[in-house]
């Protein structure tokens, strides 16, 4: 952004001040927290509605609400999908504070369900691009090995894309994976998988609330290109001892919160681990997998101005062959967070956060043996402020500092024989401030706005060697030239980013709205991969003196409309992006272990577009949504490819998504989804040749020119669950799943090689065959479930 | 070792876990066919060779039919011209090969250039022939758990390869072993080269490909490579061992040291070999 643009943007900043104070002075707040009524925990979006003034405001991630309005009697509506609609008469005459309780809805089955939300947040809401995760609902959904997974109903969402099944990558309006900022309790998860991404590392029995941002992305947000995936956990129950246990195909769960000091205080643990390797080890297998979560949490509320939460995540994946060889990788993210009130009106959340993301692979041997490791640490200090100015204007301010080390690799002998040194990468740092200020702003009845901008500031610092090259982009006869020294924290290069962000929401009628949205993000993180999708043993690294930050631009634009008294929520939305130095690498690049890695960087424009239709019913005996998605999305990158355009490597043209649930009766509900997509394209050899007597090479003419077949699999689910024996204190149920139940082969990858039979032995050393890979043919599991 | 062992490490977890596999047809489209070279110069006294072919369809069978009518000349940097003639002792399998008219020695530290003329068009390579450490020696040891469980009977010896690796030089190798003289690979897609990145300088007994049996001949040739070189199999060894870009990079043609976009690589060498009787 100009500097005359950023002028004028304080302007308008600086009016709505003034604004503020001429009309402010007359005004009460009201504010507070709304909670669960069965367990205690904060509610998230709760719209609270008041219905003489015909404003309204939500709570926000912390489950806390303020409004300000004139001396008067008024009836306040608090509404939120599942539970029931909680209304309150107050006469306001001082600043008062209310938390309010809500009980869950107790849906009769034959009622027809009639929404009672007085304003509904699909239309009215300013957000656009934003997707809510219901958590109970993904619990009833098919799973791959029962498994319930946030990710795989995210994969499901418009405008996300999936690069194959068995993954946890998704690819949101055309960005690529590690452009999805993915935060539990605020904490940055930079490898979500377990075992390569059959499984994603969140644990869907402590998941309170998870959303995920595609587009028009408020000020608080900022740090990668294409989405923010922000999951939640719960708090734990503080009226109640309570728990659930789930014994599953691949893994078992179990899950305790409970009060530490009634209404105050509570905690949650919650672990799961899988255990085929237990099974195996039993019959004298060698090859061992396994993986585990362990999530914990405890919070204390003072009063109602100071509340802490203490949060802790770790999981981790451990791979043993033959005793001899090994690999394990895993995360621990930690987050201290205390929310206080300074006034009235001035909501603030403070946090301190760690993330760690490490792996190791082990080779035993007397000879041969090493081990390499590889890590990086996060610290962030980070402070966000509400202040609700008036019923028109909730403003939103902060700052976030982060620092964080990158260790790409470290290589040491594991014997006194091997022919191994020790060998390390050297490290980098990055110091990271963000200071934002954003204002959504209730214009008129029908009109919203949302502006506002986040100042990155992003610095590489030392210690460090900056290897200086005759030509930076030559990976072959690499020639340095110079080597710059750095002290510790002595600063290599800065980047200043403004990232403008603007979203308009215009009310056509109460049904209907139309909203746009611009933002520009900045990424100073960049995954070091050339693979479709990541795999654990990636590295990242800062935006440095080779690596300049990636910036995307997006606006979108997108019609809501909602039926049948808004049990039905539809959207139509149209999205345009276009990325600057977009993080590629040279072809043949080689990004582990090397030590002029900035040879092998080559950033440069990506775009896309896309149109994405949701219709979604929340509510009811059925609920579930369906999406269609047309996007393209294309690279252009300077010495890849020839320097022609390519299709990104996770382009799908059409994908229609369909998930639902049923509830039958109290003792059985159905669940099933369907997915369909056009294949993703692929390399693939247009023709071969000989080289040395015994190699038949593929000759490779373009990337990305060869799609995939057609993508498509039906999954399905019972729950059942036993009538409930009144003396008993717990409730079971099973969840029985079809994944991919008419066992579709849906294609992984396709791979060459010499042609071969079935027993593997080459049938002729002059024929090639190419070979496609699919996952899982149709497998059934069953979930047992415990609840006390 | 290899860098790309992560991406083997990965397709192995992913077939451990799951997977099941299937021949497709590709519809791959028409290309005009590429020019391949293939030549070696080492610093043995011999006649050295220089192959030309062509590159196929995908789904063509059969051997490659050699190009037999290229003009190839070899010049050293003391300007010594050396010229090739296309299978000069009219072999049976000898289209396409050429070998030079006389024989002769490279000289270590000298830089060989190819030229190959093809109608209108000229193919070039440079490439340098860098000095090879010696091999210490080879000792035939047997592996107990092959002993054990042997994958083919009898063959339960392996082979352990000794030498010093210079650490003062930045050295690049490349590795061919012979089992009774024909050349053994372990798997058809395996290229053994090095880099010495992360050696130390005693290589005491690292085990050399496959298993042998008693009476079995060994033989461990050890070629030095340039940087170009090194570069050039990595990215062959990348390709023949791609997954298709799922989790490793998007296949692409190696680089290589020949000009004009022609495929294969010119190598200069120094060699050194040993060999050893199982028994």
């Amino acid at each position: 952004m100009a500097p005359t643009n950023l002028t004028k943007f304080l302007f308008i900043l600086s009016l709505v001040w003034l604004s503020h104070y001429s009309l402010a002075q007359q005004k009460y707040t009201i504010n507070g927290y709304t909670k669960d009524a069965e367990s205690g925990e904060e509610l998230i979006g709760v719209t609270v509605y008041v219905n003489e003034l015909k404003v309204g405001t939500a709570t926000n991630v912390y489950g806390f609400y303020a409004l300000s309005l004139p001396p008067g009697d008024y009836t306040l509506i608090f509404s939120s999908v599942g539970y029931q609609t909680v209304t309150r008469q107050i006469s306001l005459t001082k600043n008062e504070t209310y938390n309010v309780e809500l009980p869950v809805e107790v849906t009769s089955l034959d009622e027809i369900v009639i929404s009672d939300d007085p304003i509904d947040a699909n239309v009215t809401d300013i957000s656009m691009s934003r997707n809510e995760l219901d958590i109970k609902q993904v619990k009833k959904l098919p799973a791959l090995f029962g498994e319930p997974d946030i990710i795989k109903t995210i994969q499901m969402m418009p405008g996300v894309i999936t690069a194959g099944e068995g993954t946890s990558s998704f690819f949101v309006r055309g960005g690529s994976a590690d452009q999805n900022l993915i935060l539990i309790d605020e904490a940055p998860v930079y490898d979500p998988s377990h075992l390569f991404g059959l499984f994603s590392v969140f644990n869907a029995d402590v998941i309170k609330d998870s959303e995920l941002y595609k587009g028009g992305i408020p000020a608080r947000y900022g740090g990668r290109l294409s989405s923010i995936l922000e999951v939640r956990t719960k708090d734990g129950n503080n009226k109640k001892l309570g728990g659930a246990a789930g014994i599953g195909t691949l893994a078992s769960r179990f899950m305790l919160e409970g009060p530490i000091r009634k209404e105050k205080s509570s905690f949650i643990i919650s672990g799961r681990r899988s255990y085929a390797d237990l099974f195996l080890k039993a019959a004298g297998e060698e090859n061992l997998v396994h993986f585990y979560d362990v999530n914990a949490k405890v919070n204390w509320k003072h009063n109602n101005n100071n509340r802490f939460f203490a949060a802790l995540y770790l999981g981790r994946d451990v791979f043993n062959f033959d005793d001899t060889f090994g690999f394990d990788w895993g995360n621990t993210t930690g987050t201290f967070r205390w929310n206080h009130l300074f006034n009235d009106r001035l909501f603030s959340n403070t946090s301190l956060i760690v993330s760690n993301f490490d792996y190791a692979l082990e080779f035993d041997d007397a000879v041969q043996g090493f081990s390499w490791t590889s890590n990086l640490q996060e610290f962030s200090f980070k402070e966000d402020l509400n202040y609700y100015l008036n019923t028109r204007n909730e403003l939103q301010f902060g700052y976030h500092l982060t620092y964080r080390r990158f260790s790409p690799g470290k290589i040491s002998p594991t014997s006194d024989a091997s022919i191994f040194d020790t060998q390390e990468i050297q490290n980098d740092y990055a110091l990271d401030h963000s200071i934002y200020i954003g204002n959504e702003q209730r214009l008129t009845d029908r009109l919203t706005l949302s502006y506002g901008a986040r100042l990155s500031i992003f610095q590489n610092v030392g210690k460090s060697d900056v290897y200086l090259y005759e030509d930076p982009q030559d990976n072959i006869d690499i020639v340095r030239t110079d080597t710059l020294h750095y002290d510790h924290l002595e600063t290599i290069k800065t980047y200043v980013n403004i990232e403008p962000r603007f979203a308009a929401r215009f009310m056509i009628n109460p049904q209907s709205s139309l909203k746009v949205s611009y933002n520009r993000m900045v990424q100073n993180t960049h995954l070091i991969s050339s693979g479709t999708v990541p795999i654990p043993f990636n590295t990242w690294s800062p935006s440095n003196y080779y690596l300049k930050p990636q910036l995307a631009d997006q606006v979108a634009i997108g019609y809501f409309r909602n039926f049948k008294d808004n049990t039905l929520e539809f959207s139509v939305e149209s999205y345009y992006k276009d990325i600057d130095n977009v993080t590629d690498f040279a072809d043949n690049a080689q990004l582990f272990f090397n030590r002029d890695l900035p040879t092998e960087y080559r950033q440069g424009d990506s775009w896309s577009y896309g149109l994405e239709l949701m219709l979604q019913k929340k509510e009811g005996r059925f609920t579930g949504f369906a999406s269609y998605t047309w996007s393209k999305t294309e690279r252009k990158i300077d010495g890849v490819n020839l320097s022609k355009p390519f299709l990104a490597n996770y382009d799908r043209r059409h994908v229609f998504n369909i998930v639902g649930t049923y509830d039958l009766n109290e003792k059985w509900s159905f669940g099933g989804s369907f997915t369909y997509s056009t294949g993703r394209p692929i390399t693939v050899p247009a023709g071969r040749y000989k080289y040395g007597d015994v190699y038949q090479v593929d000759y490779i003419s373009e990337r990305n020119g060869y799609l995939l077949p057609d993508f498509h699999r039906l999954d399905l689910s019972a729950t059942l669950t036993p009538r409930k024996n009144k003396d008993r204190k717990w409730k079971s149920s099973w969840v029985f799943s079809l994944y991919n139940a008419y066992s579709r082969k849906n294609a992984f990858t396709i791979y060459t090689r010499l042609q071969q039979d079935d027993e593997g032995n080459i049938t002729n050393g002059n024929v090639k065959e190419a070979r496609m890979i699919s996952l899982f043919p149709v497998l059934p599991s069953v979930t047992y479930n415990i609840q006390f | 070792m290899n860098k790309n062992i992560l991406y083997l490490l990965v397709l192995l977890a992913v077939a451990v876990l799951a997977g099941c596999e299937e021949t497709v047809k590709l519809e791959s489209e028409q290309v005009e066919p590429k020019v391949v070279i293939e030549g070696l110069v080492t610093n043995e006294n011999i006649q050295h060779y220089v192959k030309v072919s062509r590159s196929a369809e995908f789904y063509s069978s059969g051997d490659f039919t050699g190009v037999t009518d290229a003009v190839i000349t070899v010049e050293d940097d003391q300007g010594n011209v050396y010229n090739y003639v296309h299978n000069p002792s009219s072999a049976e399998n000898g289209e396409g090969y050429y070998l030079s008219e006389d024989a002769f020695a490279g000289q270590i530290g000298s830089t060989y250039t190819l030229t190959v003329t093809l109608g209108s068009e000229v193919y070039t390579a440079t490439d340098i022939i860098k000095p090879v450490t010696a091999i210490d020696s080879l000792e035939v040891s047997l592996n107990e758990e092959e002993f054990d469980d042997p994958e083919d009977e009898g063959y339960f010896y392996e082979i352990l390869f000794y030498a010093k690796e210079p650490q003062d030089t930045e050295d690049y190798y490349l590795f061919k072993f012979y089992r009774n003289d024909s050349l053994f690979l372990d798997t058809e897609t395996d290229i053994y080269y090095a880099n010495d990145d992360l050696l130390g300088e005693s290589i005491d007994g690292i085990p050399t490909a496959g298993f042998y049996k008693l009476g079995d001949k060994a033989r461990v040739e050890m070629y030095s490579i340039s940087r170009q070189g090194y570069i050039y199999y990595n990215d062959l060894y990348t390709l023949l061992n791609s997954d298709g870009g799922m989790f490793s990079p998007p296949p692409a043609n190696p680089r290589s040291n020949l000009s004009n976009n022609a495929l294969g690589y010119f190598q200069a060498s120094a060699v050194v070999s040993d060999s050893i009787v199982v028994e």
